[in-house]
């Protein structure tokens, strides 16, 4: 199992709601995948911006690690864990 | 009489990086690196420990004696976030909670222990909240002060309780080998087993004035130990012994440029992180690691204590040109800073520091509104060469350690 750093633009659904952010779908590839349960997230504060990552289960039961930055107010696809 | 709880995260890093990804669980998972990379073991989870693997193995070795390990590099960021809901928990307890480490805690229950039905059932409570939120399991201990807590803890890896009624600390700890006890290494154990002592229970019987002559000002913090005594208090603010900051290259190098460009940015780390906390520092340590593993350290105090990056990088900038005496790469460099005190006393009535410590604070500042690497000192900007930069700082070759 190995993890893939991918850092790519995606197009997210997201609930933002009593000052928490919750991606609920995320384009990737021409692919939606719906985001099955959210595992963990953390902030990593960049100066006066942060990113929000995100770790999560899509409904195809891959891992992915996905990113909201402030500064620009963009998704991205941080990390993919693949098996091999 | 007081009721403290010791709360030891199980493998921590490792718990953390299969809580964060369930397709881990039940896999073992090593912390430190990738499979080909130089380095160590930080932390291993219990399936990898079960199979041999220990914290401090080489990467290689650890690859050699689990092969279908995960390697991960790991995330500092990731553990502190898991570290505040840790916090987060532990304070519905009690407000009386002191953290050794980011996954290591003391709490004081004596004065809400009424609020709730017996210790172990906080202990159960936390432990299920904890898991549930974060998939990381904890071990504690229970007892009259942090000694027997601490020792407790440790006795029932992963997920134990222990709990040691008052009045029977001497009865737990008496079967106990004397390494149980917090502060007994390995050399102090050798010392002790020459002396026919291999229990806590006999070193509690041995004369507390021979143990004095024989370990210093420790052998009656020993004997006090080894009699269930602990005076200390559960801190809500610890003034840390030692800030470190360290790091291992990529590959083994000799570039100057490169080498003193880490250690100055190591210390521009380490004096933000006394700044942040009103800590100043007064002995600074130096530490170099060769590539063939041969080790140097140096230590030196400054005539006062300091939290001016400046002032401490010109003593390890000394001590460094001191100490690098052979002409070998170098793989690892470290700078720490012990003797620290609060930031509350005024050091001397006449000195030029007012306008260090005014332009320190505006850094500090830009650094909080902009990136720590919005203003770094000249010499590490060769760093850029090596390491990917972003505002927060250089991702360094183990992002495990990079705070």
């Amino acid at each position: 199992m190995i993890y893939e750093d991918i850092f790519e633009p995606i197009e997210v659904i997201s609930l933002f709601k009593d000052g928490k952010i919750k991606p609920l779908r995320f384009k990737w590839n021409g692919r939606v995948y719906k985001i099955n349960r959210l595992n963990g997230h953390w902030v990593s504060p960049q100066g006066y911006t942060k990113q929000y990552h995100f770790s999560l289960m899509a409904d195809t039961y891959d891992y992915f690690e996905i990113m909201f930055d402030t500064s620009n107010f963009e998704w991205q696809i941080a990390r993919v864990c693949l098996e091999g | 009489m007081r009721t403290i709880m010791h709360i030891d995260a199980d493998a921590f890093f490792a718990s953390v990086e299969q809580g964060f990804n369930p397709q881990l669980r039940n896999r073992p998972v090593i912390v430190g690196g990738t499979e080909n990379q130089r380095g160590v073991v930080h932390t291993a989870s219990y399936e990898a420990r079960s199979r041999g693997v220990r914290t401090g193995m080489a990467l290689v070795r650890a690859k050699q004696i689990c092969p279908n390990a995960v390697f991960l590099k790991g995330h500092y960021e990731h553990y502190q976030a898991i570290s505040l809901l840790l916090q987060e928990t532990y304070t519905k307890y009690t407000p009386i909670v002191e953290f050794t480490s980011l996954d290591d805690a003391y709490l004081d229950l004596t004065g809400t222990l009424h609020l709730h039905p017996s210790p172990e059932q906080i202990a159960r409570d936390i432990q299920t909240e904890v898991w549930e939120k974060t998939g990381v399991g904890l071990s504690m201990g229970i007892g009259i002060n942090k000694a027997i807590a601490n020792i407790a803890s440790d006795l029932e890896k992963p997920k134990g309780i222990v709990n040691v009624p008052a009045g029977k600390e001497k009865e737990f700890l008496s079967p106990l080998p004397v390494d149980a006890l917090p502060g007994v290494g390995r050399m102090a154990k050798e010392k002790l087993t020459d002396l026919g002592i291999f229990t806590v229970g006999q070193l509690a019987l041995f004369s507390k004035l021979l143990l004095e002559q024989l370990f210093g000002k420790n052998g009656k913090k020993l004997w006090d130990l080894a009699n269930g005594n602990d005076p200390r208090e559960v801190k809500q603010r610890i003034i840390p012994r030692q800030i470190s900051r360290e790091t291992s290259f990529e590959e083994d190098t000799a570039d100057m440029a490169i080498i003193k460009g880490t250690l100055q940015y190591l210390t521009e780390r380490l004096a933000k992180k006394l700044r942040q906390n009103e800590l100043v520092g007064q002995t600074v340590q130096v530490k170099i690691r060769y590539s063939d593993f041969g080790n140097n350290n140096r230590s030196r105090s400054l005539p006062y204590p300091s939290n001016d990056s400046g002032t401490l990088f010109k003593l390890a900038e000394t001590l460094f040109d001191e100490i690098r005496l052979r002409r070998v790469r170098i793989r690892h460099v470290g700078v720490a800073v012990t003797q620290i005190s609060p930031l509350n006393w005024q050091v001397s009535l006449f000195n030029n520091k007012n306008r260090q410590e005014s332009l320190n604070s505006i850094i500090d500042q830009l650094r909080e509104k902009f990136g720590f690497t919005t203003i770094l000192p000249a010499e590490t900007i060769e760093l850029r060469k090596k390491y990917r930069m972003e505002p927060s700082g250089y991702v360094l070759h183990n992002p495990a350690l990079t705070r």
